[in-house]
């Protein structure tokens, strides 16, 4: 048994709890502290390890450094028509009119950019942004960007508790009052008391066996938010990204940036052909990602993939500085896991998972959720992509709103009174969370997440069906009537095991909402693709929002409120030449 | 290297500090690489075998061991071009362990933050444009900015492993990433921070930490340059000192 008592806790006594450290979190944690918030941070992996180190493109600002017609307008038209009209267009408007000064403000915390000759910088193409709009440093934007805000953090007065798993948030009188957590190191319990909470926790992509995500992305916010009683929104908006890394087998899944075809990339199916020709032909390779995924698994389909099941993605024809100097990560990626010189040869990709446009559901003027208390920011709240992301809107959505939520939760904190969780509530919780370990002929939680990532992958991915997706539901539904009965050896202590027991409930949720939103909707819009409902639907013009209600699963519509007049006038602009 | 399996051995350290090795065979067509041997050994054969690993691409820098007695990235480090089917798997030097391959990185983290990392200006504007740099000025530090914190560079110095105050390669690094950033104008500072017997002076040259890094960064030429800064700003000191 584990060798430490239920009741041996630590308390600990905050005005603001973020969980997750990614670009999100620690903008968030910034923001707050700034505002005069005490702050609490609590992440599952390392300090700066966090999911945001593996995107790669850039991060989308209409700064107009390299063309100079761009400006908020366009960047906020090209999401809203991207997003295919089922985002929340104030969300867009906030995102496109304050990423310049977001960007500006990483600069001076001292991120390094790639630069014009005269010293601005740099931006590149990515698909479906009008203009060169992706700020980047080489194929590394994200780690920058981490590396940046962790030193940012780290010389304010922030307290970061790394490497610990969050379980459950505490609710009292209607409110988010702190959460539970375990200390992976030490094996020892904190409860934390805190005013305001901020899921900052990112994505699932994990919950797909071929996935871009780290090992972290299980969907955790997504659960722990929901089992709190927020609602959860547009859960079946899954965004697969067109190009992952096909061979070997283990990398399989690995982002292959979206830079390679803003700096010219070109596809080619197993004959030769550029096919996107026949997709697209006036954005080429450079569609929206939804749009690209979708060819390329076709080209698959229809038996023109290559031997390991992909299609070709060519660079070498830009010559091999050019690459060394523009895409450094993408030669080092290739040439170590795959043995592959992309100077001299193309490249095999194929979709993988990589975002959730869906998630929490987020007040846009101050990202709480509709648990009041409880804040959402980054992937893990939803809204500001609709049906389907733009690169480089992600790394721009977290600094901008990971600041928002920072300052409108150290505003709330400033009204709020902290609330007591019992003793006993969080003994309860102690207890949920060692009952877990050396149960007598427990099931291998593995065992369950790779049952549930094949069916996943299988039967939800690119495309779908009234048919697979039923099947898939009864599978998951029958994993979750085992959950029961996982468990694991050893102790709180650095077990692996046991986190796994979190992330798979994790996984089940997200699976759960993801499947039964997909059953839902009978169209096809952005990402969510039914080639049982091939064409989009007005009727389905309008978002599926989750709920607890008891132990029950509750759906129903909503719809995001219209444009104004003055933002139709100037999502014209772009969609005028889009259709 | 005719086998089917890969036999793993892995040094483990439990909860009472403890230490043993357990041996695993993993079958060859399921992983290609060490730190995939790792995770079908936790999924399948033991699930208590604690590990770090996250991004699985060599880009964030948590899955540091020694294999085969290098250094390496598990997720980088190709099963099939060690060149044999015994494969040794222990935590990386110079770091207390705190379970099986999991080191404590404490002390790596607060050295890294000794040199001060970030941009040090009197004025920083404001926030409508940026500070200007030309790629000329950008890649004079651009090598040096490429360090994931991995750890490899602490493990593989001989320095580091006799001398714990010794502030080492990944931290020094940053120091002249930092000062060779145009935007910076804090360098005195991070001299200051560094120049004492913890820092430069105490380098060996023995080139182990460039020879390890996953990501090219040379950490050996980035101490010499940075020596060579520390000596300067030294006499330049004196001569102040002396005009005084």
């Amino acid at each position: 048994m584990s060798e430490q008592s239920i009741s041996d806790f630590t308390r600990i006594e905050t005005d603001v709890l973020i969980i997750g450290a990614g670009g999100a979190g620690l903008r968030a944690a910034i923001e707050a502290s700034d505002n005069g918030a005490k702050v609490v941070v609590l992440s599952k992996s390392l300090l700066g390890k966090a999911h945001t180190v593996m995107a790669e493109g850039g991060v989308a600002a209409s700064l107009g450094n390299v063309d100079s017609k761009d400006n908020w307008g366009i960047h906020f038209a090209d999401t809203v028509v991207e997003g295919v009209h089922l985002g929340d267009w104030r969300l867009a408007e906030i995102n496109a009119k304050e990423a310049p000064d977001r960007i500006y403000e990483l600069e001076k915390y001292g991120a390094m950019f790639d630069r014009t000759p005269d010293g601005r910088i740099l931006q590149r193409a990515f698909g479906a942004h009008t203009y060169r709009r992706l700020c980047h440093v080489g194929d590394k934007t994200g780690l920058e960007m981490i590396r940046t805000l962790e030193d940012q953090v780290l010389h304010r007065d922030i307290k970061v508790h790394d490497e610990t798993v969050v379980t459950k948030i505490f609710k009292k009188d209607g409110r988010a009052v702190g959460a539970l957590a375990f200390e992976m190191r030490t094996g020892k319990f904190m409860a934390i008391k805190s005013k305001a909470v901020i899921l900052a926790t990112g994505g699932g992509g994990r919950l797909f066996k071929v996935t871009s995500n780290s090992w972290e992305s299980t969907g955790d916010g997504f659960a722990l938010a929901f089992d709190a009683g927020a609602t959860l929104m547009d859960m079946e908006m899954v965004q697969f990204h067109p190009t992952g890394m096909v061979y070997p087998p283990g990398v399989r899944g690995m982002l292959v940036t979206e830079g390679v075809r803003g700096e010219g990339g070109i596809l080619l199916n197993s004959k030769g052909e550029r096919f996107m020709k026949t997709y697209s032909p006036n954005k080429m390779e450079l569609d929206a990602r939804d749009v690209v995924a979708r060819s390329i698994y076709n080209e698959i389909q229809e038996g023109r993939g290559t031997e390991h099941g992909g299609v070709y993605l060519q660079i070498h024809h830009k010559g091999a500085k050019f690459i060394l100097d523009k895409l450094p990560g993408m030669h080092s990626q290739f040439l170590e896991f795959a043995g592959v010189d992309i100077t001299k040869e193309n490249m095999e990709v194929a979709p993988t998972t990589h975002y959730y446009m869906g998630g929490i559901k987020i007040d846009p003027e101050d990202n709480q959720t509709t648990l009041p208390g409880l804040f959402a920011c980054g992937e893990a709240a939803t809204g500001l992509h609709g049906a389907n992301r733009l690169g480089g809107n992600s790394l721009i959505d977290l600094l901008v709103f990971g600041r928002r939520t920072g300052q409108s939760a150290a505003k709330y904190t400033k009204d709020a009174q902290p609330a007591d969780v019992s003793e006993n509530d969080i003994i309860e919780e102690i207890s949920r969370v060692t009952g877990f370990l050396n149960k007598p002929s427990a099931v291998n939680p593995y065992e369950l997440i790779n049952e549930l990532r094949d069916t996943m992958s299988k039967y939800a991915g690119i495309r779908r069906t009234e048919e697979n997706l039923t099947t898939a539901l009864d599978i998951l539904l029958k994993i979750k009537g085992r959950y029961s009965e996982i468990g694991v050896a050893g102790n709180v202590r650095f077990n692996p095991g046991l986190i796994a027991c979190f992330e798979l409930h994790s996984l089940l949720t997200t699976g759960e909402l993801l499947l039964r939103g997909a059953i839902q909707r009978k169209e096809s819009r952005g990402a969510h693709f039914r080639s049982d409902y091939p064409k989009m639907s007005e009727e389905f013009k309008r978002n599926i929002t989750w709920h607890m209600e008891g132990n029950e699963v509750k759906s129903s519509f909503s719809t995001m409120p219209e444009l104004p007049p003055e933002m139709v006038k100037i999502v014209g602009q772009v969609e005028g030449h889009t259709q | 290297m005719s086998g089917n399996e890969y036999e793993f051995t892995i040094k483990r350290k439990d909860d009472h500090g403890k230490v043993s090795y357990s041996d695993y065979s993993v079958p060859k067509d399921r992983i290609s690489t060490v730190f995939e041997g790792l995770l079908y050994i936790k999924e399948n054969l033991d699930q208590t075998l604690s590990m770090r690993y996250s991004c699985t691409m060599e880009i964030c820098g948590s899955c540091a061991v020694e294999v085969n007695g290098k250094p390496k990235m598990a997720c980088s480090t190709i099963a099939s071009s060690l060149k044999t089917d015994k494969i040794r798997v222990e935590p990386i030097r110079h770091f207390d362990v705190i379970k099986d391959l999991v080191v404590d990185l404490d002390s790596f983290f607060d050295k890294y933050r000794k040199g001060l990392p970030y941009i040090i200006r009197e004025d920083y504007g404001d926030y409508s444009s940026e500070l200007l740099q030309t790629p000329e000025q950008f890649q004079k530090y651009e090598q040096y900015s490429m360090c994931i914190k991995c750890g490899l560079c602490m493990a593989a110095c001989p320095i580091v492993g006799t001398d714990e105050d010794y502030l080492g390669p990944a931290s020094l690094t940053a120091v002249l990433r930092y000062n060779l950033d145009s935007r910076d104008e804090g360098g005195k500072y991070r001299l200051e921070a560094i120049g004492t017997e913890e820092g430069t002076s105490r380098c060996h040259y023995a080139g182990e930490c460039s020879e390890v890094c996953p990501k090219g960064v040379d950490p050996s030429s980035a101490i010499q340059k940075l020596r060579w800064q520390v000596f300067k700003h030294e006499i330049s000191g004196l001569i102040r000192g002396r005009r005084k």
